[in-house]
């Protein structure tokens, strides 16, 4: 775990990690309801790529998505040890799908930088900051953007 | 000002319970099942609407209900009979109300013209029978007033106040009779009279004893502040009555112990003492006698008059079971039968006899006094009545009872207003605790556990319990259909009067349960079904008599379970469908062949077919043509199905079934490229496996089904959700021969059919967002999302694939 509590103070924030494929990601932990393991999903038709489906969440129907796809990453195809991180956004409810959980992080503000200008719109989109701990580079996913997609496809 | 809204919107749902309570209470007036406690309802019912009107500050509300609640006073006080007449006027009055109500709740105008109408005419029934009672007596005549009001208190001033004075005008003296084996005098009430002999004559004295049930307080009432409210009234004695009072060790805090007798002396009449008291109705036990007062009505009605006389005559042997006529037998009764209730039964009623009886010797008018009881002619131990002076509710269901048990009184149930939010989450968890205990068995089964192992066993009581829990948490979302049934009487009166028809409404089933989200749904169609029944299927009163029936129609309302489903039925007594006509018609608008042969039920459901009226003139009842289609489309929509029988002459009968439940639906489950899919069973005509020859192709990749000389287009569910590229064949398949909403047929073609289940509908939206071609979700067995297919967008979905296609695709 790393332990970079620099000070207490009200900016600090803390962050689940994880990773997909070579790459470390986090996000907020506020938003996150639960983690669980990998379970077939049911497909369903008329669906972007990277919904694989949905599963059954204690009684709701849960769409999983494929964060590797959704960032235009190599998607591996999902293993016991793949992890669903379900979070909370804009009122839904949704799984993401990612390689495996890393880390628990707790930085402050500070810490986490811009994200520099990239040529890569997906970049520019979905990711909101890096912070660099012990010369690991995560990125900070803003949730809120993989969600309104959706509402783009429905349209 | 957010709460005062909250608040109004509470006001407003208890208008709605109040005005229905209203309406029964009216309707059993009609029916001549009411009694005095149904006119108190009434009156109560709409003395709410307009306290609370009040206090919002709905003024027209206001004054329109005080007209209506001032004839209602007038009804209860026997002052105005309620005859036939004044209830149908009295059950229009209550329909405006609920109209004012309404145009208040929406800031709406209510129709003035029909409420000031409504006032001249309630007003004319208050002055016009208020005057044919006898002048001279004051409203304050309480021993008229009172048998009806509250029966049991009949006792004290009726038998006592007229008479005290008249035994002075005929000289009777008070006398003593010994009567042996009478041992007892330990009694309340005759202690009560007892004062009261004392007193007479002198101020207005009144004994009030209240003793307050553990409900009263658990309703967040106070007793003290009764206390204090009879305070100021007049000048008050109190004494506590704490002989209920427990030892600590067996005291419940919650319960209530405590009782008081107030002596109030005050010019003031019984009315006001109820007033105080008037929130707590039937949470306490309350008796109000009147202390020993001079008559203030010297115009005693004729059956006082005839007690007199008696009370007069040299006294008679007194034999208190000698049959004495007496005006209010059903009171009597009615205390007799409360007062047996509310006493353990160890508790014999001989000693009350022994009480009643000194404490009229004492008086000297013992058979006045016992009269109204023991004119009782079967009535057991008679004389137990004079005695006890109880409360309402348990009178009212005394008095119910007395009269052969008509109408059980409205039991004031307790019920508590939940979140459905929260209910749905408990169904949810509930849901989830079924699929979790399967998957749980399929493990144990996978282990190679025995079936009498502890494991499988305790499985065994784990999957019952879950069971009954969820047939619980379904119990709690269940609603009787009451509350549907309960706007009917005044849509069929509306409806009579608008078509010139007379018509009865008959229900039947009202406690039927059924889900609250199919209930807020079976609205419309029950609507348009009376509205057609009278309308299309009585006759006028001149017809019916003609046909040797009687002028007034009957429409019957009724719900029923029949097989996992509530079937409602509505049936007339009128022509039945013109089987004829409705085939002339149908030929006349291109709907049939005019060749074509129908039998008697297929003619009778052609007026389901769209665009079928058979009004030759569009009323304004049924509606502008869209008529039954328009009904059966939207029970359909529910996964309902609707059907009508009819007899020539005797008049016909809609059916409608609908799941109990929107919450789960009866579907296929099937197969389809490695997929599970539910198809509702509601849209499946029926499922075959195809004949290679009854297969055929149709363009380059369409192809037919040929069913009984038809041909109906093929679709591969596969393709159409993109499971596939290429269709299977369809006999290597299971084909589903399906009809969707207009009417259309396509026949679906998945590759096995798993079979028939019962599946609780997830939404879609709620996390992800609508999916063409997929209605909803559920969760199987062993815990997987199955996708609930949308008939009917699916065939849409393959009729705009077709043009798509450089070729004809598949001919439909």
């Amino acid at each position: 775990m790393s332990e970079h509590q620099v000070q207490a103070g009200s900016d600090r924030r803390e962050f689940i990690a994880f990773c997909i494929g070579e790459q470390e990601f986090c996000v907020d932990i506020m938003s996150v309801r639960e983690i669980r393991g990998w379970a077939p999903a049911t497909p369903l038709p008329q669906t972007p790529d990277f919904i694989r489906g949905v599963i059954n969440l204690r009684g709701a129907v849960l769409p999983i998505m494929e964060l590797a796809t959704r960032l235009g990453l190599q998607a591996n195809e999902p293993t016991v040890r793949s992890v669903i991180i379900v979070v909370a956004t804009g009122g839904r409810t949704v799984g993401l799908l990612v390689d495996a959980v890393s880390d628990i992080l707790s930085v402050t503000q500070g810490v986490i930088q811009p994200t520099p200008d990239m040529a890569c719109d997906r970049v520019k989109t979905f990711v909101r900051g890096l912070i660099s701990i012990d010369s690991r580079m995560i990125s900070e996913i803003a949730l809120e953007r993989l969600m309104p997609e959706l509402d783009a496809i429905a349209a | 000002m957010d709460e005062l809204e909250e608040i109004k919107v509470t006001f407003f749902q208890e208008c709605d319970e109040l005005m229905a309570d209203c309406e029964v209470g009216l309707l059993a007036m009609e029916a001549g099942t009411g009694d005095a406690e149904t006119i108190n309802a009434v009156f109560r019912a709409v003395h709410s609407v307009k306290g609370g009107a009040g206090a919002f500050g709905l003024e027209a509300l206001v004054r329109y209900a005080h007209v209506f609640e001032t004839l209602m006073e007038e009804v209860r006080s026997q002052r105005v009979v309620a005859e036939p007449e004044l209830v149908r006027c009295l059950l229009r009055a209550a329909d405006v109300l609920a109209d004012q109500i309404t145009a208040a709740r929406i800031h709406g105008r209510p129709n003035e013209a029909a409420t000031a109408a409504m006032v001249v005419e309630l007003e004319g029934w208050i002055t016009g029978h208020a005057g044919a009672a006898p002048a001279d007596a004051p409203p304050a005549s309480a021993g008229l007033d009172a048998p009806i009001e509250f029966a049991p208190v009949a006792f004290a001033p009726m038998a006592l106040d007229p008479i005290a004075p008249a035994s002075d005008d005929f000289g009777f003296q008070p006398m003593t009779i010994a009567i042996p084996d009478l041992p007892d005098l330990d009694f309340q009430p005759s202690q009560a009279v007892m004062d009261i002999l004392a007193d007479a004559p002198g101020p207005a004295v009144w004994l009030v004893t209240f003793k307050p049930h553990s409900d009263l307080y658990a309703k967040a009432n106070e007793a003290a502040l009764l206390l204090r409210e009879l305070e100021r009234l007049g000048s008050v004695e109190t004494t506590l009555d704490e002989s209920d009072l427990p030892d600590l060790e067996n005291m419940e805090a919650e319960s209530a112990y405590l009782g008081w007798t107030v002596r109030l002396t005050a010019e003031i009449e019984e009315a006001a003492i109820r007033e105080v008291f008037e929130f707590v109705d039937g949470d306490c036990e309350l008796t109000i006698c009147r202390d020993g007062a001079a008559p203030e009505s010297e115009a005693a009605a004729d059956p006082i008059a005839a007690l007199l006389a008696q009370a007069a005559a040299p006294m008679p042997v007194i034999d208190p079971i000698a049959p004495i006529p007496t005006p209010q037998p059903a009171d009597a009764a009615a205390a007799l039968m409360a007062e047996l209730a509310a006493k353990p039964p160890s508790e014999t009623p001989i000693p009350r006899l022994a009480a009643a009886a000194p404490a009229s010797d004492e008086f000297g008018f013992t058979p006045t006094a016992a009269a109204p009881v023991a004119s009782l002619p079967d009535a057991p131990v008679a004389l137990a009545a004079p005695a006890p002076v109880e409360m309402a509710p348990a009178a009212a269901a005394a008095q119910a009872a007395v009269k052969g048990g008509a109408a059980p009184p409205a039991a004031s149930q307790a019920t508590i207003r939940v979140d459905p939010e929260r209910i749905d989450k408990l169904i949810d968890l509930v849901g989830e605790l079924v699929i979790n205990q399967a998957m749980l068995a399929q493990r144990v089964a996978e282990h190679g556990f025995a079936p009498s192992s502890n494991i499988a066993m305790g499985l065994d009581e784990l999957e019952q319990l879950t069971r009954s829990i969820q047939d619980g948490v379904m119990a709690i979302r269940a609603q009787s259909v009451k509350s549907v049934f309960q706007r009917m009487p005044r849509l069929v009166r509306e409806v009579a009067a608008q078509t010139r028809k007379q018509a009865r409404l008959v229900t039947d089933g009202e406690a039927t349960e059924v889900d609250k989200t199919v209930i807020e749904r079976l609205s419309d169609p029950i609507t348009h079904m009376l509205r057609n029944a009278i309308d299309h299927g009585l006759e006028t009163p001149a017809e019916r008599i003609e046909a040797g029936k009687p002028a007034e129609g009957t429409v019957r309302l009724a719900a029923l379970h029949r097989g996992g489903r509530i079937v409602i039925e509505v049936s007339d007594d009128g022509r039945g469908i013109n089987r004829p006509r409705v085939r002339q018609i149908a030929i006349d608008k291109n709907l049939i062949q005019p060749d074509a042969v129908l039998t008697d039920e297929e003619t009778d459901n052609l007026i389901f077919l769209p665009g079928f009226s058979t009004a030759s003139v569009v009323s304004d009842i049924s509606g502008r043509g869209v008529g039954m289609d328009v009904v059966r489309r939207s029970v359909q929509a529910l996964g309902g199905r609707i059907s009508i029988a009819s007899r020539p002459g005797e008049g016909s009968t809609f059916t409608l079934s609908l799941p109990l439940t929107l919450a789960v639906l009866d579907g296929m489950v099937v197969d389809v490229a490695g997929h599970t899919l539910v198809v509702p069973l509601t849209a499946i005509i029926e499922s075959l496996r195809p004949k290679a020859d009854e297969v055929r192709a149709l363009g380059p990749q369409g192809s037919v089904l040929a069913v009984r000389d038809s041909y109906v287009p093929l679709i591969d569910i596969g393709c159409v959700f993109g499971f596939r590229k290429v269709p299977i064949a369809p006999n290597e398949g299971v084909v589903l021969l399906i009809e969707s909403e207009d009417g259309t047929r396509a026949a679906l073609v998945a590759d096995d059919i798993q079979g028939q289940r019962q599946v609780v509908i997830k939404s879609l939206e709620s996390n992800y967002r609508q999916v063409e071609g997929i209605a909803a979700a559920t969760i199987l067995g062993d815990g997987r999302v199955a996708l609930i297919a949308d008939v009917d967008a699916m065939v849409a979905m393959r009729r705009r694939a077709a043009p798509a296609d450089p070729v004809l695709y598949a001919a439909e």
